[in-house]
């Protein structure tokens, strides 16, 4: 089984590295463009013995996001 | 005659001021510090630890994230609870808003640039860690990141005004606060801050790397305080 999780910043946390990323975008000609937002995803492997949902929580809220200034989304798939 | 003191900086894969750190401590306290390696369980007896600078385990996942979960980490947590001073620069400083000794985060410098430049800092309030310095006093420290962009919330950023924790702001030199003298993007300025207990403190300049003759030597006042609160 894996977990995917998905890791980007909170609204209002300056991402100067998005903002770079618009900018090229919107100088490449693309004039609609309004917002980007930039994040990770971590898939994690696990066995099909147990839930590991609860664990996988523990792990993006203590270690793979910093909750100052991040949220995470926990995806199963199989 | 004092009794000697013990001062203790820990050393992580990837630190770089541990040795400028370690020499800034021996000249100006006259104290040979324990270098202690982050895979150590046990701090026996230590006065004051130094987080140092650097880029611990390659600033992987978000700087000095992965720090906090080594063995040493644990002690030092230990230990600040217990009143214990800790002092984290630049990636200390990091390393302690990771492990939650500390409020708030460190972001990408806002130019996206990395920093490395003499600033000026003004001493916005007086503690045992800058009993040396008057009130808004203006030094000079270097500062060397790219992380260095102080994040906090409005209502914890109050709870810090409101309880002196700022303790070094971003200034001009003739002590003006506001953007033109920002060089990371950080929030109202601030440069470092203790916690609640007021016994930890973090901040992005190097004071180490102000103490010599080639460079300003207004660190050697923030040691001269560390000395005195021993």
């Amino acid at each position: 089984m894996i977990f995917r999780v998905f890791i980007n910043f909170k609204p209002g946390i300056l991402d100067p590295e998005a903002e770079a990323i618009m900018q090229t975008i919107k100088n490449m000609g693309n004039k609609s463009i309004e917002k980007i937002i930039k994040g990770k995803f971590f898939d994690i492997y696990v066995d099909d013995k147990k839930d590991y949902f609860k664990e996988i929580e523990r792990i993006s809220k203590n270690l793979l996001s910093n909750p100052v200034i991040e949220n995470f989304k926990i995806i199963k798939k199989n | 005659m004092r009794k000697k003191k013990i001062i203790s900086i820990i050393i992580f894969p990837g630190s770089n001021c541990d040795r400028d750190l370690m020499i800034a401590v021996e000249k100006n306290l006259g104290i040979k510090p324990d270098l202690i390696w982050h895979q150590t369980r046990n701090i026996k007896k230590t006065d004051l630890i130094f987080l140092p600078g650097g880029f611990s385990y390659g600033d992987y996942l978000r700087a000095g994230i992965i720090a906090t979960k080594s063995p040493a980490i644990s002690e030092v947590i230990r230990l600040s609870k217990k009143g214990t001073p800790i002092v984290g620069i630049c990636n200390g400083f990091q390393i302690l808003t990771e492990c939650n000794l500390l409020e708030g985060a460190l972001l990408k410098n806002s130019s996206q640039l990395f920093k490395c430049e003499d600033v000026f800092l003004k001493v916005v309030s007086k503690n045992k860690f800058t009993s040396g310095y008057k009130k808004n006093e203006v030094v000079s420290y270097p500062i060397a990141h790219s992380q260095g962009n102080y994040f906090v919330d409005d209502q914890k950023l109050k709870e810090l005004e409101d309880n002196e924790q700022i303790i070094f702001k971003y200034t001009s030199k003739e002590g003006v606060i506001n953007n033109s003298f920002n060089p990371n993007g950080s929030k109202n300025n601030i440069a470092g801050i203790v916690n609640k207990k007021k016994n930890v403190l973090g901040l992005m300049p190097h004071p180490e790397r102000a103490t010599d003759n080639f460079s300003s030597k207004d660190g050697k006042i923030f040691f001269k305080s560390i000395y005195e609160m021993l």
